[in-house]
């Protein structure tokens, strides 16, 4: 009966399982950037399509059909930028997968670790988050583009002060330091250490929003933190921090 | 052998724990859409 079943509607569950994977990976693509509103408002326009045609709602259905035809052009042009950069970094992502892969966190943390132990010799503050599976991109969005590739020496130039980006946060998506000189959420909780400055209570209240792994480099003390869903690690050797980092990401040694 | 194991149920996790709500949300969307656009064809 199943069989049979699946054989008759394999076609339409093919067709549907196509659907899914392209709404999803919009809706994922846009989420936390300013387009996903946009995203949210096509979707409830996609229910009430179906409810007037179902319903037989002749009138509302013309009158919604011809509104989005031509407000397809409305939204061309007030996101340009989003849909732009969206299909410029489509071709970059991992279709299968949100997550980085095992090599590419490795080098990814041997250039941060250097860079970390470069600055915290100097007494440079730095504050790097790197994304997880929760999208960083409306915090990205605030800073200065960069799109380049790890390096050790990228981070110290940043992070060396007067240079205009030192001041911010850094941010890391996809194996790739996508921005510099962020803003982060500074964290809302009164009982947090007042030895702790910006720097820890903005990298604190990021996480507390997202599931991102921030690294922090005090200016003061020159100590090396890392936080990850509120709570801080505190004063971290080189060693310690990637083997910290690489336990969250549930890579095995 | 055993890495690739591990690997896999990881990755078989995050399959169903990652945005599970946005993976209910964008089914469901894509079965309204799916049955609009058949009716849609059979009226047409």
């Amino acid at each position: 009966m199943n069989s049979s079943f699946l054989l008759i509607y394999w076609k339409a569950i093919f067709e549907i399982a196509i659907l899914w994977f392209i709404i999803y990976h919009v809706i994922l693509f846009f989420e936390g950037t300013r387009a996903i509103q946009l995203v949210r408002g096509i979707a409830i326009i996609m229910v009430a399509f179906f409810v007037f045609q179902r319903l037989g709602f002749d009138r509302l259905d013309w009158l919604f059909k011809s509104f989005f035809a031509t407000s397809v052009i409305a939204v061309l042009i007030i996101f340009h930028p989003e849909i732009r950069s969206g299909l410029a970094k489509l071709g970059q992502r991992h279709i299968f997968t949100t997550q980085l892969r095992e090599e590419e966190l490795e080098i990814m943390l041997k250039e941060i670790g250097k860079a970390i132990e470069s600055l915290s010799q100097d007494k440079f503050g730095a504050l790097i988050a790197i994304e997880k599976n929760d999208p960083l991109n409306a915090f990205a969005e605030n800073g200065v583009a960069i799109d380049s590739k790890i390096s050790s020496e990228l981070i110290q130039a940043i992070f060396t002060p007067n240079n205009p980006l030192h001041d911010g946060g850094m941010i890391m998506q996809s194996g790739r330091i996508s921005s510099a000189g962020c803003f982060f959420p500074l964290a809302q909780n009164q009982d947090l250490n007042r030895i702790f400055g910006t720097r820890h209570r903005a990298a604190i209240g990021l996480s507390e929003e997202t599931d991102a792994l921030i690294i922090i480099v005090s200016e003061e003390r020159s100590d090396i933190s890392l936080v990850y869903r509120g709570k801080l690690y505190k004063d971290l050797g080189q060693v310690d921090l990637i083997l910290k980092v690489k336990e969250i990401f549930k890579i095995k040694e | 052998m055993a890495k690739i194991k591990i690997n896999l149920i990881h990755r078989i996790k995050h399959l169903f724990l990652h945005h599970p709500w946005l993976k209910i949300i964008s089914l469901i969307l894509a079965i309204i859409s799916w049955l609009y656009i058949k009716y849609e064809m059979l009226a047409g």
